[in-house]
């Protein structure tokens, strides 16, 4: 390989992306937008569930019930059930239901009888949330009544992994790794379009017609795209804080990602007829390759298909290290698995782009 | 014997069944053109393909100042320049800009592309993107392109076609230029002007074979046939006789022709490029 030559491709792929009006545009309008998206969205999480009410002469044990932090349920009053109806139909003040106690609630209970409590549930509350709400609403009862319920276990709640009870992930934490990889994914389709104008105008056969050798011509596309990608997901990162912690990782996370996403840009790149073609091919592996990323918004087990994915790694050091803040340790397994597939997904990409530029 | 500059002898290439070149021997002198003539489909792309590196022959032995072709092709391109047909420039950048990338790929100090850009008549407008040439400048910045690293030997696909007449001589002008200079060209062309004008030799190919290769004129003499038509006024009308050089006696036919009252025009006819080609191919050079 020609270290001078890679340099002067590397130096004309630098110099005509620049020129290529839509590839910056898209570029730099893919960073802001995310950045912009990124801020504005929610940066810690509510875990009160706030409940509408209507009370009467419930005053004092409705405040003690608010002043519980350990309930996580918040209560706003009130005056008439009419006003609370119109406010979960309406989804006013953040409430997600209401509780009616029907005027000779205190009356009844002492007398012995079994009032009806009305729950005004939205359409979309799940069963499990209506079951919540009438829980509530017993041990309201009993409250009142001044009796303990018939049967009262001992409950001990085992946290597996990490308690998040006061530290929810806020969406802006979850949705991280995705816009990372996400940029990632758009640099796919830039170096795509730059190695496709190469094959297509057969400038390629031009630059082959030097002392360049086609390694060179690889190695340059390969180190440009890389760069590019790297660049700008790193640049994005900055402005997301997604430095914060453990720097070092999140640095190589990024670079791995960025040479998995160059292998199928010159894939992607060397297979495109036209722009369109391009563009469709690009998609066609940018869609599978969110998927990780998607999954992570989804906090749960993840299927044994998702792991086969090739950014499965990407996405799972990227969460772990922003979200759980773990290790280098604790993320080699999967920083490997990336590696791997970055430089299978290099190997064939340059195959696939050598292949089709000895067709020309 | 000086060692040719390219010396190709019998080399083969198939695009799957079927033979593109069959069995193409030829030599290029230092300081000579030669014209590669046929139609559309004959071989001769390919043939240049071949020859700078693109693609591999099936069978025979490419030489270039020296050198054995794919074996050394590093240290042939660094001395080859080549126009291909189809204009592969980058659009986005000037022309400047193109000829200094490929200066640098063949690592040229203190290259001097305005000069360059000079010689081929762009240079009032080579801080202009190429996406903004016509054809015909687009034309000339490939010439310019192929003439970066002052080459040896210079191999011209086709590289006239399509273009308007002014910017044809041009370009006509920089490849005689460029075998006053001392380098081997190779002209691929359907055009049998440009093959008669240009060419030191010219080699007819056609479905892949070389039929002939001679100076154009010794093609022609060879196997065209001249004439002299002479007109002359015969009373109300006019008489015109055609006489074959190649003919017995055809000297002192030319003399009585010429010596009657009454003489009108006389014309000398040769046979062109085409009429040569038609009789080795069965053919015409078109299509």
């Amino acid at each position: 390989m020609n270290a001078r030559v890679v340099d002067s491709i590397i130096r004309k792929d630098v110099f005509e992306f620049s020129r290529n009006r839509f590839l910056v545009f898209i570029t730099i309008l893919v960073l802001v937008v995310w950045v912009v998206v990124f801020w504005l969205l929610p940066s810690n999480v509510d875990e009160t569930v706030r409940i509408g009410v209507v009370h009467t002469g419930l005053d004092p044990l409705l405040a003690g019930l608010q002043g519980d932090d350990s309930v996580g349920v918040g209560l706003e009053a009130y005056s008439t059930e009419d006003e609370l109806r119109a406010a979960v139909e309406e989804g006013r003040d953040d409430i997600v239901a209401g509780i009616a106690f029907p005027a000779d609630f205190l009356d009844a209970t002492a007398a012995g009888e079994t009032p009806t409590v009305q729950l005004l549930v939205p359409a979309g509350l799940s069963s499990e949330q209506r079951l919540l709400l009438s829980g509530i609403v017993t041990e309201t009862a009993y409250a009142i009544a001044g009796t303990a319920p018939p049967v009262d276990p001992t409950t001990e709640a085992i946290i597996l992994g990490t308690d998040r009870i006061g530290a929810q992930i806020a969406l802006q934490d979850q949705m991280r790794p995705l816009v990372l990889v996400l940029v990632l994914m758009v640099e796919t389709f830039a170096l795509a379009s730059l190695v496709a104008i190469e094959v297509q105008e057969r400038t390629v056969v031009a630059v082959l017609a030097t002392p360049a050798r086609v390694n060179d011509f690889l190695a340059a596309k390969g180190i440009f795209g890389t760069a590019l990608a790297f660049i700008e997901v790193t640049l994005l990162g900055l402005l997301i804080g997604a430095f914060a912690v453990n720097a070092p990782v999140i640095i190589v996370t990024l670079l791995l990602g960025a040479v998995l996403v160059t292998g199928f840009g010159l894939f992607s790149g060397a297979f495109g007829r036209d722009f369109l073609g391009t563009l469709f091919i690009a998609f066609f592996f940018m869609i599978p390759l969110m998927i990780p990323a998607m999954g992570a918004l989804f906090p749960g087990s993840t299927a044994t298909w998702i792991k086969v994915l090739p950014t499965y790694g990407l996405v799972e050091a990227l969460v772990g290290v922003t979200v759980d803040g773990e290790s280098w340790a604790e993320v080699t397994p999967v920083l490997l698995l990336l590696a791997a597939w970055g430089a299978g997904a290099f190997v064939v990409g340059a195959y696939a782009l050598r292949r089709r530029v000895a067709t020309l | 014997m000086t060692t040719p500059a390219i010396d190709v002898s019998d080399i083969e290439f198939s695009y799957g069944d079927v033979r593109a070149v069959d069995g193409v021997s030829f030599t290029v002198g230092a300081g000579e053109i030669l014209g590669f003539l046929g139609p559309n489909g004959a071989g001769k792309s390919t043939t240049i393909k071949m020859l700078t590196g693109q693609l591999q022959p099936g069978a025979g032995s490419i030489e270039m100042l020296g050198m054995n072709m794919p074996g050394e092709r590093e240290q042939i391109q660094a001395r080859m320049g080549v126009c291909f047909e189809e204009k592969n420039l980058y659009l986005s950048m000037t022309g400047r800009e193109n000829l200094q990338f490929f200066a640098k790929l063949f690592d040229i100090k203190d290259f001097d592309a305005a000069e360059l850009l000079r010689r081929v008549g762009l240079h009032a407008r080579m801080d202009d993107r190429v996406s903004e040439y016509s054809k015909g400048m687009r034309q000339r910045l490939m010439m310019a392109r192929a003439l970066v690293n002052t080459p040896d030997l210079l191999l011209l696909d086709e590289p006239t076609d399509g273009l308007d007449p002014v910017s044809a001589i041009a370009i006509r002008d920089l490849i005689r230029e460029e075998a006053g200079r001392g380098a081997a060209v190779l002209l691929t062309t359907h055009d049998m002007h440009e093959a008669d004008s240009l060419s030191n030799r010219v080699a007819f190919i056609n479905q892949g074979q070389v039929l002939a290769i001679d100076t154009p004129d010794d093609l022609k003499l060879e196997h065209g046939e001249r004439t002299v038509r002479v007109r002359s006024r015969a009373g109300d009308g006019v008489a015109e006789q055609v006489i074959a050089l190649d003919e017995q006696g055809s000297a002192d036919r030319v003399r009585e022709a010429v010596a009657v009252d009454g003489l009108m025009t006389i014309h000398t006819e040769e046979a062109t490029l085409e009429d040569v080609f038609v009789k080795y191919a069965g053919r015409g050079l078109a299509g």
